[in-house]
């Protein structure tokens, strides 16, 4: 049976809201469940393209992802799942022309200043990462050994075992109609199995959050948009170790699977829309961007295609924090692209945020109040 | 081996231009127009790839181009599906050894456009559902472009020497290569755009039209636009656990029929036949007409299950069928030397005792095929399982129709039947989609209730009751 009074109601069973009742309960709040309208990571988390990287350009992106990579090296032995590994493969930025050099230099200096090894290469040092990469036109590249990738199926398997043997309550095929506030202050929320009592509730239901924040008259900005990815039939593991990147050629992004499967994506969006349907403009710009970094990949056939959200804010930030109108209410929502890899410091961040009211992460620069002050932020580095 | 004496085809006509192949630096002898893997069996090579965890020799499995299990590095590019992907003159062929490496090679690859064709209806897969429903809605004035992975159109037609029976109007006393014949050219006369070949890859919406995307040979891009596509994929082989069950010489039975039947290649020289269905009992008798021993059969069930005719035609050539009776295990150093057999109880037990082992070097699975639905599916299909109709079926009406407005299916990609009833659906799906696109008139109505009174009037029998309990699981009712 459902319990029908929590402390903590978590909408969302991906990434973030599965970490967040971790990093709650790790703080001893036992009374806490998630919601999850079908199954576990089956919204976001299980279609990303698995990337963790700190090359950001700006200080709080930076900060908040050499934390999670910090908590993602550990998940494996916190959560009794040695299986699950970041495996830190490095991300590999691959630079055209000068301005794009530029940037780059600034942002690893900025990197380098706050802890990260990232550093700026040759393009023949970009080959001995990666040997079967085209360099012709590639003047420089960035590469950070510290960014990686990992598993979203074992993250999230492994954390919800742990959160059950916890005695944390997960509920799959269990929607979250509207979250009952009353006076100004959460009451609880009412799902499709029933009404549950809880004084706070933390929306992580990413693209869906914009649902029940419209419905409490709250306007941020969240908006669904299509992104896709691929995966390719396997070929020897380790050709391609770090995940690639190319603005030049489609703002590609790819890397290789622990099966030796490439994963990727380009910068192809549609939307908003709800709409996931794959697209042929995605297959074929897919094909023709990623055969220009790595031409041997023409005879490599890609055997998956995908569809999945970018819950998308204007700066390309996420939003996070406490809801002032709504005593109780917490967002953790709007990763644009993100969630995944920030999933383990957001959760840390939140779950202070709930049990102590603060957090020493930069969560500031996520304000869910910024849009309504104009202050938008630099937009974050984006691929896909 | 290649057979050269055979009752009903005469293979030294039908083999192309001889051609050299290199099996790993070895020159082989092979036929133009027949697949890379066929070949290899014809010299005697039967283990083609080796798994990647466990390092496994494996071997052909389907044969057509299903499975994955004959993957190989054709000159210098790994993955290569080598049982539908023919020889050329001087072709390296090696076997892979688990994942490859990516081919060493910095040529950027030069962009080209696909190649587009226009018509009113696509439709994938030559087999005699996509043959006949191209053939009737081209009848009705459609232009029809039909597409198939496969090097010759027909489908598992190609390799039923066997003649079939029922109605004069369904082919009744024709051989099911001759079937195809008449379908092939019957589809040519009437216009058809055949490419072969080419395998579909995905079913797009292209502004409320279709457009179904293929690949040439594993390289040239086509797009196939059109306002209705049907699909008639066909099926593909299932596969059971047993012991050693991936040990080269364990084939589908399909897979046997190709190498005998299509490129005249001796499958093996003594043969164990696992399933009593018409297509194991079947493949006993064809495997008898090319020469090759076979041992027994053996079905876990406590009854055959193919047609009385059949059977009785097996048993009358001395070879054993036993009902009740299992597989346990392959045994062989590297490819198929024995097979283990036993009886089992009623809980499907295996009894202690009565174990059979037969020197064998082939053991073919005729266990049954599960619909090839993928297409459908990506092309956003409704999909449920039916278990009598084999696995999981794509859910459609009495013409034929999914769940997605201009997308048809016919034969055993909508559920397990055989060719006959394949042919039916594929009218009643060809006459439906001409009827939708506009190029039928409203009469054609009568054309397909003709087909549907012959549809049910087939599955009437004690064999059709299963399929009748399937299809109330996937039909829509308007």
């Amino acid at each position: 049976m459902m319990k029908n009074k929590v402390d903590i109601a978590i909408i969302g069973g991906g990434i973030i809201g599965l970490y967040t009742a971790f990093e709650l309960a790790k703080r001893g709040v036992e009374n806490i469940a998630v919601y999850e309208k079908r199954y576990i990571g089956s919204g976001s988390t299980f279609r990303c393209g698995t990337g963790i990287r700190q090359q950001f350009g700006d200080e709080a992106n930076i900060k908040m992802m050499k934390r999670a990579v910090e908590k993602w090296t550990n998940l494996g032995d916190e959560m009794d799942f040695p299986n699950f590994k970041m495996a830190k493969t490095g991300y590999l930025f691959l630079l055209y022309d000068e301005k794009e050099v530029k940037t780059f230099k600034r942002n690893v200096s900025l990197q380098n200043s706050l802890g990260v090894p990232s550093k700026v290469i040759t393009p023949e040092e970009a080959r001995e990462i990666v040997p079967t990469l085209d360099i012709s036109e590639v003047i420089a590249a960035t590469f950070n050994p510290t960014d990686g990738k990992a598993n979203p199926f074992l993250a999230v398997y492994g954390l919800a075992r742990k959160l059950r043997k916890m005695g944390i309550e997960i509920n799959e095929y269990t929607e979250v109609k509207d979250i009952i506030v009353k006076d100004s202050q959460v009451e609880g929320v009412k799902t499709s199995k029933g009404e549950v009592k809880a004084d706070i509730v933390l929306n992580a239901a990413n693209a869906w959050a914009k649902i029940f924040n419209e419905k409490l008259g709250l306007n941020i900005p969240i908006e669904p948009y299509k992104h896709q990815g691929i995966v390719s039939e396997p070929f020897k593991l380790g050709e391609i170790k770090p995940m690639v990147v190319s603005f030049k050629y489609g703002g590609a992004y790819f890397t290789q699977k622990a099966n030796g499967g490439l994963i990727g994506g380009i910068a192809l969006k549609y939307g908003p829309t709800w709409d996931l349907t794959p697209t042929y403009e995605f297959l074929r710009e897919v094909s023709k961007n990623f055969t220009r970094i790595i031409p041997a990949l023409k005879h490599i056939s890609i055997i998956r295609q995908w569809g999945g959200y970018y819950a998308e804010t204007p700066d390309h930030n996420a939003v996070i924090g406490k809801i002032k109108e709504i005593e109780g209410y917490y967002l953790a929502a709007g990763f644009s692209g993100h969630g995944f890899m920030l999933a383990p410091s957001v959760a840390e961040g939140m779950a202070d945020l709930i049990t102590k009211g603060h957090t020493n992460l930069p969560f500031d620069f996520y304000d869910p109040y910024r849009f309504e002050r104009g202050e938008l932020r630099e937009q974050a580095v984006q691929m896909g | 081996m290649r057979l050269e004496e055979h009752p009903v085809i005469d293979f030294t006509k039908r083999r192309g231009k001889k051609v050299t192949i290199y099996f790993e630096g070895k020159p082989i002898e092979a036929y133009e127009g027949e697949p890379i893997a066929e070949a290899l069996h014809a010299a005697g090579i039967r283990v083609l790839n080796y798994s990647t965890e466990k390092q496994r020799p494996r071997g052909l499995f389907c044969a057509i181009g299903k499975c994955s299990s004959c993957l190989m590095v054709v000159n210098g590019i790994p993955n290569t599906r080598t049982c539908i992907t023919l020889v050329e003159d001087g072709m390296r062929v090696e076997r892979q050894r688990g994942s490859q490496p990516l081919p060493r090679d910095y040529k950027a690859p030069q962009w080209k456009e696909a190649e587009k064709h226009y018509g009113d209806i696509v439709i994938i897969g030559g087999g005699p559902a996509g043959l006949m429903a191209g053939i009737k809605a081209a009848e009705k004035g459609a232009k029809v472009l039909l597409i198939d992975e496969q090097p010759i159109l027909g489908g598992q037609l190609v390799k039923q020497t066997h003649k079939f029976f029922g109605k004069r109007e369904q082919f009744a006393g024709v051989r099911g290569i001759k079937i195809a014949e008449i379908l092939a050219d019957e589809a040519k006369k009437n216009g058809v755009e055949i490419h072969l070949e080419t395998s579909a890859i995905g079913i797009f919406d292209n502004n409320g039209e279709k457009l179904v995307v293929a690949v040439e040979k594993n390289k040239k891009l086509h797009e196939f636009h059109g306002k209705a596509v049907v699909v008639a994929t066909g099926a593909m082989e299932k596969m059971i656990p047993f012991e050693n069950n991936d040990l080269p010489g364990v084939y589908g039975a399909g897979a046997i029929q190709t190498l005998m039947n299509t490129y005249g290649i001796e499958p093996g020289k003594r043969v164990l036949i696992v399933g009593a269905g018409n297509v194991g009992v079947i493949l006993a008798y064809q495997l008898k007409q090319a020469g090759v021993n076979v041992v027994a059969i053996v079905e876990a069930m406590p009854r055959i299950g193919a047609y009385f005719v059949h059977a009785a035609k097996v048993r009358r050539l001395g070879i054993p069928i036993y009902t009740r009776h299992t597989i346990l295990r392959a045994e062989g150093d590297g490819k198929v030397e024995r097979a283990v057999v036993a009886q089992i109880d009623e809980n499907w037990q295996p009894i202690p005792g009565t174990e059979k082992v037969y020197d064998v070097d082939v053991i073919a699975l005729a266990v049954g095929l599960r619909p090839s639905i993928e297409l459908l599916h990506q092309a956003g299909a409704q999909i449920t399982y039916a278990r009598e109709l084999s696995g999981y079926v794509v859910r459609h009406d009495e013409r034929m129709e999914t769940t997605v407005r201009g997308l048809f299916v016919a034969g055993d990609s909508s559920g397990i039947e055989e060719a006959t009833t394949a042919m039916l659906e594929g009218k009643i799906a060809g006459l439906s989609a001409a009827l939708l696109v506009g190029k039928a008139p409203l009469q054609v109505y009568d054309e397909i209730k003709k087909a549907q009174k012959d549809l049910e009037e087939f599955r009437s029998g004690p064999f059709g009751k299963h399929i009748l309990e399937g299809l109330k699981k996937v039909m829509i009712n308007d």
